[in-house]
């Protein structure tokens, strides 16, 4: 797979609420070899703090390539500062995708916490208008985790939100609103992202349902590339990494501690 | 054009710059295959007689100017990787520097039995210095033990042998001269420090093995003065690691009496820094009118 590494300019880089950002990069090249669930690898700095790459899903590759995160360590702060027209050093894209259901499925189930709805958006523009009734489970910490979802409500999705705190929809864990997902084997797919407890809350969920799934997982990376073999994760099948077998795994193959 | 050609043992390399094992995984995932073919040399991850399946994560932490990881030396084995990597690394068509580790001397007698049935091998750099593998006492902390260990490589390899060195003793010097009286054909230096990092929410070592190697810009001039010390003792070629990431650090390391230089950690930032070195390097040698690398190395003024 081809990779692309080159300086792309930000077009864009707005706060969604008070916890959330969406920077949008003016690279018409690397837009158009993005898969849905893949991720790029940023130098958020021309300097050696911080030392390493940060990687981030794409949240959206339509006329830019946008990543969606939370100001929430020294990369992503610096990040939180970029003003259109800075440039930003980018290598990508790069992992796996999602693949698509099997066969029959009718009902696709997105399930993300906080900052793990991000490769959410681009799987849904690619999924809307194939005929898949489209489902998103989303939980936030509290208010400040909550953003005006309307691309998603645009490509069809129906949303259903929990906080931990209540402040916005039910109140607790994203697994309060299971009771949202058709359990029927054969008709309902899930798709994951977010904090470990919760995809693990989802892996047992489908394991007792029966329902196949898929969760896109993350980690520190160095390389991003499979050479390190820094961010490594248990899977049924050995230590894999994320960056290059993954991110996107079968849910029941990754071991969540 | 100058000449940028290098020898160790009777191995000749285009010019002087390699990756340090380890950062280049087994090349064949690597960013750009055709830039890659502009090496000096590629050194793929370490390889053991039997699969490794490596540590549990989390295996890197990022520190000041570096890292610190303990990946476990995760690989397939010699015999996948004899009959599936080298076969894609021989087709990029630079020269290879194979990493090999055994857990005992008749284990590093098999893995260079093993490559001696290859052909095509520039070189065997024998990894002495692993820290993430919870051996009590590394073969290159012991001058005897590095030295008995090379003399019995050295009788049963054809191709040359590099010993690669650790940072976690008194005098590297020391290990490099015992080194060089066994009869290796080269030493390279350094492996990564000993290091740790704790999270102090939990009170808990951030990696999954407790302690790991740290590597990076940090390690840099620490890693020159081991190297500088190393040339006055020992006249055998030298490749040289420690935080390289630009040219004028390549350069720095060259002047101190290093044949070789290998790009380690940065390669995880920027993946072109290799080329940046050599192109730098080249750069350097223009514009000070120098006609060969040898003229370059080891040509400290002090």
């Amino acid at each position: 797979m081809e990779k692309i590494q080159n300086k792309f300019r930000v077009i864009k880089n707005e706060k969604l609420c008070p916890r959330f950002y969406r920077l949008s990069l003016q690279a018409p090249g690397l837009v158009k070899k993005i898969k849905p669930g893949q991720f790029i690898h940023i130098r958020t700095k021309d300097s050696l703090e911080p030392f390493f790459r940060r990687p981030f899903s794409v949240y959206r590759a339509q006329n830019s390539a946008d990543i969606f995160y939370e100001a929430i360590g020294p990369g992503t702060n610096i990040l939180s500062e970029k003003k259109k027209g800075d440039e930003l050093d980018v290598l990508g894209p790069l992992g796996n995708s999602f693949s698509l259901p099997p066969k029959g499925t009718k009902t696709i189930v997105m399930i993300a916490g906080g900052i793990g709805v991000a490769p959410f958006l681009i799987f849904s523009d690619f999924l809307k208008g194939k005929g898949y009734d489209l489902v998103l489970l989303y939980g936030g910490r509290t208010k400040g985790h909550i953003f005006d979802m309307k691309d998603f409500k645009k490509n069809g999705c129906k949303i259903f939100i929990a906080t931990d705190d209540g402040s916005v929809g039910v109140k607790g864990r994203v697994s309060q609103l299971f009771g949202n997902i058709p359990l029927n084997p054969k008709t309902t797919f899930l798709y994951t992202c977010g904090p470990n407890p919760m995809m693990a809350a989802v892996q047992d969920f489908a394991k007792k349902n029966n329902l196949g799934g898929q969760a896109s997982c993350e980690e520190v990376m160095a390389c991003a590339l499979g050479a390190c073999l820094g961010c490594s994760i248990e899977t049924t099948n050995g230590y894999k990494t994320v960056c290059y077998d993954g991110p996107v795994f079968d849910l029941q193959e990754v071991k969540f501690h | 054009m100058s000449n940028l050609s290098v020898k160790i043992g009777n191995s000749i390399f285009p010019n002087p710059v390699t990756v340090a094992s380890g950062t280049f995984g087994h090349a064949e995932k690597y960013f750009n295959l055709e830039e890659v073919k502009k090496l000096g040399a590629i050194v793929p991850k370490t390889v053991t007689l039997f699969a490794q399946k490596g540590n549990p994560p989390p295996r890197i932490v990022e520190t000041a100017s570096g890292m610190i990881n303990a990946i476990g030396i995760e690989n397939p084995g010699a015999d996948e990787f004899i009959a599936k990597k080298i076969p894609l690394l021989k087709k990029i068509g630079v020269p290879l520097i194979i990493s090999v580790l055994g857990h005992s001397d008749e284990q590093f007698l098999t893995l260079i039995e093993k490559f001696n049935a290859v052909d095509g091998i520039a070189a065997i750099e024998l990894n002495l210095s692993c820290p993430n593998l919870n051996h009590k006492v590394l073969v290159a902390q012991d001058p005897s033990s590095t030295e008995r260990l090379v003399a019995k490589v050295k009788k049963h390899s054809r191709y040359p042998i590099i010993a690669k060195l650790s940072p976690n003793v008194t005098d590297i010097s020391e290990i490099a001269v015992a080194a060089e009286r066994a009869g290796a054909d080269g030493v390279s230096l350094i492996n990564t420090f000993t290091a740790m990092a704790i999270d102090t929410k939990t009170r808990r070592p951030v990696l999954g093995n407790l302690t790991g190697g740290l590597s990076g810009p940090a390690i840099r001039p620490i890693a020159l003065h081991m190297v500088y010390k190393t040339a006055q003792r020992v006249k055998i070629p030298i490749v040289a690691m420690g935080g390289i990431m630009s040219a004028n650090d390549a350069l720095e390391f060259l002047i101190a009496g290093a044949s070789m230089v290998a790009v380690g950690t940065f390669n995880f930032v920027n993946p072109r820094a290799p080329l940046e070195v050599l192109e730098g390097i080249k750069a350097y040698m223009k514009d000070h009118k120098i006609k060969d690398i040898q003229e370059l190395i080891g040509s400290l003024q002090v």
